[in-house]
């Protein structure tokens, strides 16, 4: 890692850190650039702003500015201590509890709840209130008693996803020891909780600092914005006009609790990449598209295509920062960067009118290191009744030529050029990249419904299925009553071998085989033309896979919908489909009719393909 | 239910805790509160409020456990003591009379801060990657504002300046307060700008959260699965993503409770807002232990209780909860 990429690319990112900086500078240089001793009283009492006293005085003519500057120290001073301690303790709980389990975590637990639920503030102005004499240090260390709770319950919420990962476990075997495990392995996989949590600390205490202070509860004899505060209000300086004098602390305050926020984007984005937003990236309109390209859920599509340009076998994952630096050798980069061979494309000789023609269809993801060409010239042709089995590695492509004909490609991934066609019964043709949204929505799951990836997110956890079924019947049938609808979602729930009372159980009461099947139920809810199937099996355990895999061809037979069925499983694909398109970065290397594929298949990676299955037996 | 139950054990064991600390405190810190009060009143402590303070303090040379006791047994009969500033009024009068203001104002600020925040946020993730994520920023700049100064600088634009709102207490007092429509009216109208300060210091909070796990949640699969059965815009942002996004930000609710109480207290000082935050400064500027413990203990059962309604709340919003009941 060099220097360069230190450097946040984020312009909040790099404003916050100015901020930050800045008051630092100011907290350790301010005392000594001070023009005044901040406590030195004079007659120029309550004079606005002017040469002498930039920032004017106050009642007793102290100068504001001298106290102002004086006041950064304590203030940030204070805000660190009550951090760093805090920031202690939480680690120090969160970590042991989650790592240890058992009585030690229930304790914890317990004792995390306890300062998380009484509110600090009051029990803070109590201690204080019983502070024989009131230190800087001792009310850094009160506040931090009173704030450590949050942080310690979400550093154990990660340990206990942590403990079980193969590092930790591994680390176990070697011997190692549990406070080595717990704060060499485990530790510095959450820094960036841990660092969220101390800024979080760290603005917290010095806005109790201030609070108290304000209060006439702090160390009144120490400057601090707080005490400004405290010496304003009761001096009426809000009654009286002075502006000058409270208006700078307050306003320090906030933009340095601001400032440490914005720092924190960074922190939440990295460890939560949806969440980035445009300014992280070179300016200009598709720089801010193409920083959003994370945030669509395009990153491990991305890095797949990262992985294969670099060759490396490794498994993609969600560092994002490799990518971006492996990337960024790239500028504008194809996916075809070898010599590759001619795809084999034979026309279909399907029996059946086209319902859904591809023609050489183009998706780019602009990026902030170039655009990626996800699918390049992808012309298919999709038959009614047809079992249209689409095969490729990760981040060859598929789920974006899938998402782009389902219209559920989401920003910066975008058409770049080529048509979507779907046919009606009778023929008629509709442009789907033109549909606008009444039509879209009027087409949805009518004409084309979707089985998505994995069973377990595909069902809305909070809901139950009468509702999930309820809902696409009720805006696509509006007549029917609702006793019809119930009925309707029953019939097909039998239909997929579920029992039509399991109708009002939530998911998280389903099996995940079971989940499938729902999934499968409500997408034939409609009886729509084509049912796109991403990887509808590939979650599910062996003989789960078998059994919804003959339920999906029989319904097939017995409804003669179409389906497009994804996966990177071959010895599958060739076992259901009627044809087969092998896509590879971005392009289709091979299509055509599943026999005449597995009998000569004509492009290298196929071969490939097909004799590593050979060799593992998978083809009988 | 068993997760309500679990909820209902751990709260009632937190409320020991607080009342246990309470009890605590004041023996355990460092100086002797009787001995300070008594040396700072230079003898003008009358003897029955010193016979107060050491009634208060169990200055009995019993063990602790049976001050415990007795202390416990006290709380039982609601006896929270003598308050030493407005002496001999019990601490339970006092509180009793600031209760229904503080509950009015910073309950009714904070029910509305959360919906606007809660609100605002699920329409800033649907707009994400427009002109909405500038607004961010300035959010986190309005989250970092301290409640008091947003109250100072309310008060000077809105009060001094304008002079729209008065800056001070709680009703007009000239009027005697009664359940007349006149009375009520200025209730609300002293109110207001304290409201008005609770609402814009803590719902940036809720918007930042929201639109956080908003925009989480809209990648999930479910979410494009409703989109993909066609289902209206309104019905994929609300009865999919906000509906499942809004779940952490009641889990939170706790901890952003104890911040809007810490602000909404100091908001009170402020306005001279009669309720208890206003109270307690009151109570710990003029050293009065047994009241200023008796609105710790009162504000402490209050976030709670607060926090235990979230949680039945939660239990209605989330099915997984409800296993096994």
């Amino acid at each position: 890692m060099s220097i360069s990429t230190l450097i946040p690319r984020s312009g909040k990112v790099r404003a916050g850190l100015a901020i930050v900086v800045a008051f630092v500078v100011i907290a350790v240089v301010g005392p000594f650039i001070a023009r005044y001793d901040p406590n030195q009283t004079s007659f120029d009492m309550l004079e606005p702003p002017s040469g002498r006293h930039w920032l004017g005085t106050t009642q007793t003519g102290q100068d504001v500015f001298s106290q102002f500057m004086t006041g950064a120290r304590t203030s940030l001073l204070v805000g660190l201590v009550a951090g760093v301690v805090s920031q202690v303790v939480s680690v120090a709980v969160g970590l042991l509890g989650g790592y240890l389990r058992g009585v030690a975590d229930d304790l914890l637990y317990i004792l995390t709840a306890v300062f998380l639920v009484i509110p600090g503030m009051p029990l803070l102005i109590v201690l204080t209130g019983y502070l024989p004499s009131r230190g800087l240090l001792s009310i850094a260390v009160v506040i931090a008693i009173t704030s450590w709770a949050g942080s310690a319950r979400v550093i154990r919420a990660q340990t206990l996803s942590l403990r079980n990962r193969e590092f930790v476990e591994a680390a176990r075997g070697t011997g190692e020891s549990r406070a080595r495990i717990m704060f060499f392995e485990v530790l510095p996989n959450m820094l960036p909780l841990v660092a969220s949590g101390f800024l979080f600390s760290v603005i917290g205490g010095i806005l109790a600092e201030a609070g108290l202070a304000f209060l006439g509860l702090g160390s009144l004899t120490t400057t601090s914005w707080g005490s400004m505060l405290y010496f304003a209000q009761n001096s009426q300086a809000l009654l009286s006009g002075a502006w000058w004098w409270y208006v700078p602390p307050g306003l320090a305050i906030a933009v340095v609790g601001a400032g440490l926020a914005l720092i924190n984007f960074a922190i939440d984005e990295y460890s939560n990449p949806r969440l980035r937003t445009g300014s992280a990236t070179r300016p200009g309109r598709s720089g801010r598209r193409a920083a959003a390209a994370v945030a669509a859920g395009a990153e491990a599509e991305l890095s797949g295509v990262a992985e294969t340009l670099a060759e490396n076998d490794s498994p993609a994952g969600p560092g994002n920062d490799e990518t971006a630096e492996r990337t960024a050798a790239h500028p504008e980069f194809d996916r075809a960067d070898e010599p590759e061979l001619a795809p084999c494309l034979r026309t279909s000789p399907m029996p059946g009118s086209p319902i859904i023609e591809v023609d050489s269809l183009r998706v780019d993801y602009p990026t902030a290191f170039g655009t990626v060409h996800a699918v390049q010239d992808v012309s298919l042709t999709l038959r009614r009744g047809e079992i249209l089995g689409l095969a490729g590695e990760s981040g060859s492509g598929k789920s974006t030529l899938t998402n782009a004909i389902t219209r559920l490609l989401r920003p910066p991934a975008e058409v770049a050029g080529g048509s979507i066609v779907y046919r009606a019964d009778d023929g008629t043709p509709t442009d789907l990249l033109r549909l606008e949204d009444q039509g879209l929505r009027a087409l949805r799951w009518n004409e084309i419904a979707v089985v998505f990836q994995s069973a377990m997110n595909a069902l809305n956890p909070v809901t139950s299925i009468r509702a999930q079924f309820d809902d696409v019947i009720r805006v696509h049938r509006p007549g029917l009553p609702p006793a019809r609808r119930t009925e309707i979602a029953g019939e097909h729930l039998e239909r997929v071998g579920i029992p039509a009372d399991r109708i009002d159980a939530y998911p998280h009461e389903l099996s995940g085989g079971m989940k499938q099947r729902v999934a499968i139920a409500i997408a034939l809810v409609l009886e729509p033309d084509v049912i796109f199937m991403d990887e509808p099996t590939t979650a599910l355990d062996l003989l789960v896979q078998r059994d919804v895999l003959d339920q999906i061809v029989r319904l097939r037979e017995e409804y003669g919908f179409a389906i497009v069925f994804t996966t990177h499983d071959l010895a599958l694909l060739l076992e259901i489909s009627d044809s087969v398109a092998v896509m590879r970065r971005g392009h289709l290397v091979e299509y055509g009719p599943a026999r005449d594929l597995y009998r000569e298949p004509g492009h290298q990676y196929t071969k490939n393909l097909l004799s590593s299955l050979e060799e593992l037996g998978s083809l009988a | 239910m068993r997760f309500l139950l679990k909820k209902l054990a751990l709260y009632a064991f937190i409320a020991w805790a607080a009342l246990t600390l309470n009890f605590l405190i004041p023996r355990l810190m460092p100086g002797d509160p009787v001995q300070v009060l008594i040396a700072a009143s230079e003898g003008q402590l009358t003897p029955e409020a010193a016979e107060a303070i050491k009634a208060q303090f169990g200055i009995t040379d019993d063990p602790l456990l049976v001050q415990y006791l007795a202390y416990l047994g006290d709380l039982a009969r609601l006896d929270l003591g003598v308050s030493l500033s407005h002496f001999p009024v019990p601490v339970s009068d006092i509180i009793s009379g600031a209760m229904p203001w503080t509950l009015g104002l910073v309950g009714v600020a904070t029910v509305i801060s959360f919906l606007l925040g809660t609100g605002l946020g699920v329409l800033l993730a649907w707009r994400r990657g427009t002109w909405s994520d500038h607004v961010l920023p300035a959010l986190t700049f309005l989250n970092a504002i301290p409640y008091f100064w947003m109250a100072l600088i309310l008060v000077l634009l809105l009060a001094v300046t304008l002079g729209w709102f008065p800056y001070a207490g709680g009703y007009d007092r000239t009027m005697f307060p009664e359940l007349a429509l006149p009375f009520i009216g200025s209730v609300l109208y002293h109110a207001a700008l304290p409201a008005l300060t609770i609402v814009i210091g803590s719902f940036a909070g809720w918007v930042l959260q929201m639109r956080n796990m908003t925009v989480t949640v809209l990648g999930e699969d479910y979410v494009s699965m409703a989109e993909a059965k066609g289902l209206p815009r309104r019905t994929v942002l609300f009865g999919y993503a906000a509906r499942n996004a809004i779940l952490p930000s009641i889990t939170g609710f706790a901890l952003a409770l104890g911040a809007v109480v810490g602000g909404s207290m100091l908001t009170e000082v402020i306005f001279n807002y009669p309720g208890l935050g206003y109270t307690l400064f009151q109570a710990v500027s003029a050293q009065d232990f047994p009241l200023m413990q008796g609105l710790f203990l009162i504000i402490s059962l209050a976030v709670i209780a607060a926090n235990l309604i979230a949680d039945a709340a939660y239990v209605v919003l989330d099915p997984r909860t409800r296993q096994g009941a």
